[in-house]
């Protein structure tokens, strides 16, 4: 050890604190909570190291199967791709509308205690119900079909979007109310010039970011027949032959999220920041059109 | 009262607002559908839109010139005749290929449109015309393709219809296409020409909603019949059962215990996997922790897809790989799902992390995962900690309803007893879903406040 | 030859901008030299030059090891043997005083053992004696977000001394502490010079530090050396070279 031996009265000063135990206790707790229910999981679900050392070879014949892709029923794939975006399209709508004054009815900075708890508890039983649970519902009154599924998503997206819309409501900066407030103003025009300018930013982000959420969720929904791409990946994987099918369901799916996602995330982005969005997309489009560089001449000037 | 100001001041032009072009624009895209009525009749109709066009352009103040009327005139008469003859002259159902092939005529039509734009606003590029082309002729396939595919106009694809019908329908078709091309057309038209991007994205909206609403059939007729019949509903659910004989002959049990119990299970294996597998991913995209530029783009392209793909899609890909009804299927679709959104959003939160102690630990000799993980991981640790019960939680969601996809847990019973029609079954195993979800909401929530 | 042996090296960032010109010096075992110049003369990227954290050109010998072209582990090899203090600490704010002090100790313990948290009973010794040195040891177990500026300082110093180096680098070490404490760590480098002998290079800012703790002075001027001696041959004139104006009290420490 070359760090040397220090002087005498230096050591005599000096005092070496014992290492504290409460990390260490609770390490050891963290540890056991996560290690025991994991090894109860396990032994539960007979995960044996068999099944895990043949699982990479069995996925492996899948992918296999599934490559390459067979674009053959292109259509079928557009109509179908089309009904899932159409379906979540229509929930975020309902979503939208529905969640707006439901959120600020929940927000303790607008309404009265005796309604925003009562708003809260239908926003969060709503929400406990996974979408695909609601169609499974919805489906004995209004029948098989896409119109079903907007009805699930569009009820489930009430529930988050409402709970998320009130938190931006009650964060909003409560100095232009009270102004507003000071200046005579009643409940209705603080909302309108007080709380919207300030929240309808971020309120529309997610709108935007519940669609792209949507759009996963509707593409899943065929499997109860509640329309959309879903229920053609599942049917196709039932027969081996069809698996090149399902690969090019599966792929036309992701590429089609993909997109979905960096054009809704780069809106996202614009609507948020109030910049222009920098985004490969838009970038594109500006240095194709010109859109971007500013008028020579503007318009009534 | 008078409020004097200094005479150098100079007061700005206000700024144009979307609000002015809406009337204009509406009653320009309902136009050009209205005129779809004439008929099969596609130079006469080419006239009637490129005069409808000009007269929104006149409107909007982007040009009062005759020499664009005649442009515009003259490009609808080619696009819309090309138009009617391909739907004409098809001999099998208007199927995707044919969509596009007939949309030629739109993009003919808007690039004329976007060449109005270019010649009286300077500043655009010649792409301009491209971007308009493809405006107009996307909004004509996209109604094309679904009203005839799965909208009002199906029928048309059916071949035991009569003469008249197929009149009809087609007539329908123009307005269709016509509202469509020129909601989002025109919308992008007006929306180059003043700069306003509010109006390009309204009119897709519009467009979108529209045909989204007629597509999947969406009634509120339907709404308001079944709302009258509530009562009836709630009879098929209610009372709910708890037990049944798991087949015929047998004693009554709770069948929902062992399940129930199954899916806590996958959710647990899943998060936990799902979780540890995310660390390196996520320290791989993010910029500051990535061994190289190559691994970044990597590990970052990897998440992206497959973020893309939903939790049931794992499940429904596992179960035919590993075997269906099998709840490994459901851990190992689990562990997808974690291992997505945890990496995604712990890559976020290392993005913002301090890079001192990052230079510290390489200054000292240390490796690359050493650095990681005694510079980097100790900053995001409360995060991370978070995260991994916000993914519990979803975990908790997901696995409920892995198993309609047959990867066990009680998704699995529940789609079993809805395909023997025991709604007041699956009404109790609906309120044990919702009951434990809403828990396990709330012992997230309180367990995230308690650490933070 | 010397114990640290630059021979026309020269530094390049991505960017196109050259930091280093041409730089050929030599310093010898158990030297604690002061490396002076205005923001962005090139001192960090001097000091990093040693270590290999630059994108360096030409030739920098290390204890007989070339750094330029050096392959991951060589360098690795010759970082674990340089520590390095920063302006800013650069400590792992989350974490305790012991774990930031026994970062110094990553290079010396095998892979296994740090990727599953098990320090060596001797490494851990390392760690607490440097704590020691630096009189922190008391703090051992509290977050280095807790403590004062001039104390995350001399966990710094201690993080350096638990690589138990041949020559430590620091880059503006107390440009981020106050006066008193300034003096305070650069008495703490000073004594880790002499009772170690550990080469000691520092990029100081204020002239008057430099001059009463150096003793040998390199003076950076846009990337070249525009003085290299002993600190006593250091007049105002050659400040003027060095920093191309006369000083100015924002030069001097004890002025402010």
């Amino acid at each position: 050890m070359t760090v040397p031996d220090l002087t005498p009265d230096e050591k005599m000063e000096q005092f070496r604190p014992q290492e504290p135990l409460g990390p260490r206790i609770i390490r050891w707790v963290v540890g056991i909570a996560i290690v025991v229910p994991f090894i109860w999981a396990v032994i539960g679900l007979e995960i044996s190291p068999e099944r895990i050392w043949r699982a990479p070879s069995e996925i492996w014949v899948l992918l296999s199967g599934m490559f390459p892709p067979d674009f053959d029923d292109s259509g079928r794939i557009v109509a179908k791709l089309l009904e899932s975006i159409y379906i979540a399209w229509i929930g975020t709508m309902m979503g939208a509308v529905f969640s707006f004054p439901l959120s600020f009815m929940a927000a303790t900075n607008v309404a009265p205690r005796w309604m925003t708890i009562p708003t809260r508890a239908f926003l969060s039983a709503i929400r406990a119900f996974p979408e695909l649970i609601l169609a499974v519902i919805l489906i004995v009154p209004f029948g098989l079909g896409p119109f079903t599924g907007a009805l699930a998503i569009g009820l489930h997206s009430i529930g988050t979007l409402g709970k998320l819309s009130s938190e931006v409501i009650e964060g909003v900066d409560d100095g232009p109310i009270e102004a507003i407030r000071s200046a005579g103003g009643t409940l209705p025009l603080q909302m309108r010039y007080g709380i919207i300018p300030q929240a309808m930013p971020t309120i529309v982000a997610y709108w935007l970011y519940r669609f792209e959420i949507n759009i996963r969720a509707s593409a899943v929904l065929g499997l109860v027949g509640a329309g959309g791409i879903g229920a053609d990946i599942v049917a196709r994987l039932h027969f081996r032959a069809d698996w090149p099918k399902a690969g090019a369901a599966l792929l036309a799916t992701i590429g089609v999220v993909l997109v979905i996602d960096a054009v809704s995330s780069s809106i996202r982005r614009r609507i948020i920041t109030g910049q222009p969005s920098t985004s490969m997309l838009s970038k594109g489009m500006i240095a194709i059109t010109g859109a971007g560089r500013p008028p020579s001449t503007e318009l009534g000037a | 009262m008078t409020l004097f100001a200094p005479e150098t001041q100079v007061r700005p032009v206000e700024p144009t607002r979307a609000v002015r072009y809406v009337l204009p624009l509406g009653i320009g895209i309902a136009a050009t559908g209205i005129v779809g009525w004439v008929g099969p009749v596609g130079p006469l109709w080419g006239i009637l839109v490129g005069l409808v066009t000009f007269g929104v352009f006149f409107w909007a103040d982007i040009t009062k010139h005759w020499i664009d009327a005649v442009i515009l005139v003259v490009a609808g008469i080619l696009g819309l005749s090309f138009f009617d003859w391909v739907l004409a002259a098809r001999t099998g159902p208007v199927d995707f290929k044919l969509s596009l092939i007939a949309a030629i005529g739109w993009l003919i039509y808007g690039a004329a449109t976007g060449f109005v734009v270019y010649r009286h606003r300077p500043g655009y590029r010649a792409g301009i015309i491209g971007f308009q082309a493809l405006a107009w002729g996307g909004g004509a396939t996209l109604a094309l393709f679904t009203a005839t595919t799965m909208g009002v106009l199906a029928p048309l694809n059916v071949r035991q219809i009569d003469a008249g019908e197929i009149q009809a329908l087609t007539i329908g078709l123009f307005v269709v296409t016509g509202l469509a091309a020129s909601g989002i057309g025109l919308g992008a038209n007006v929306s180059f020409a003043t700069r306003l991007p509010s109006l390009f994205a309204g009119g897709l909206v519009l467009v979108l909603t529209v045909m989204a609403y007629n597509e999947i059939q969406f009634s509120t007729a339907a709404i308001a019949t079944q709302l009258t019949r509530v009562g009836e509903i709630v009879d098929d659910f209610w009372p709910p059962v708890w037990k049944w004989p798991k087949s015929v002959g047998q004693p009554e049990t709770f069948n929902i215990v062992q399940p129930f119990i199954e899916t806590f299970q996958i959710a647990i294996v899943g998060a936990t996997i799902g979780n540890i597998f995310a660390l390196p991913l996520a320290f791989y995209a993010s910029r500051m922790t990535a061994p190289s530029n190559l691994a970044y783009r990597i590990a970052k392209g990897l998440l992206n897809v497959t973020r893309t793909i939903p939790d049931l899609v794992w499940g429904i890909l596992f179960a035919t790989a590993v075997g269906f009804g099998n709840p490994f299927a459901g851990a190992l679709a689990m562990i997808m799902f974690s291992l997505t959104i945890m990496a995604k959003l712990l890559s976020e939160t290392v993005d913002a992390i301090d890079i001192g102690p990052l230079e510290a630990g390489r200054a000292s000799g240390a490796t690359h995962t050493q650095v990681i993980q005694y510079a980097a991981f100790p900053q995001v640790r409360p995060n991370y900690v978070a995260y991994a019960l916000y993914i519990f939680e979803l975990n908790i969601r997901a696995s409920v309803v892995i198993g309609f996809v047959g990867a066990g847990g009680i998704g699995r019973l529940l789609n079993e007893r809805r395909n023997f029609f025991q709604w007041d079954q699956v009404m109790a195993i609906v309120i044990v879903i919702f009951v434990s979800v809403l828990l396990i909401e709330w012992l997230s929530i309180w367990a995230r406040r308690k650490l933070v | 030859m010397g114990f640290i042996d630059f021979t026309n090296t020269s530094v390049t960032y991505p960017g196109g901008l050259v930091a280093l010109k041409d730089v050929t010096l030599s310093i010898e075992e158990g030297e604690f030299v002061v490396v002076v110049g205005l923001s962005g003369a090139g001192k960090s990227t001097m000091l990093r030059a040693i270590n290999g954290l630059v994108p360096v050109a030409g030739s920098v010998l290390v204890d007989g090891r070339e750094v330029v072209g050096a392959s991951q582990s060589e360098l690795r090899a010759v970082r674990s043997d340089v520590g390095m203090i920063f302006q800013t600490f650069n400590l792992v704010n989350r974490s305790r005083v012991v774990n930031n002090a026994l970062m110094g100790r990553l290079s010396k313990i095998p892979r296994w053992r740090s990727l599953l948290g098990l320090w060596p009973a001797e490494d851990k010794e390392i760690a607490l004696q440097s704590l020691e040195r630096v009189d922190i040891v008391e703090k051992a177990y509290i977050r280095a977000s807790d403590l004062s500026g001039g104390q995350q300082q001399r966990v710094g110093i201690a993080r350096a001394l638990a690589q138990e180096p041949k020559i430590i680098l620091a880059d503006e070490p107390v440009a981020s502490l106050d006066p008193v404490t300034s003096h305070m760590v650069m008495r703490d480098l000073q004594r880790i010079n002499r009772e170690l002998g550990i080469t000691t290079l520092i990029n100081l800012h204020f002239l008057d530090l430099a001059r009463q703790y150096g003793k040998r002075l390199i003076g950076l001027n846009d990337g070249l050396v525009v003085f290299d001696g002993d600190i006593a041959d250091v007049n105002d004139e050659v400040f003027r070279g060095i920093y191309g104006r006369a000083i100015t009290p924002d030069d001097l420490l004890n002025e402010k």
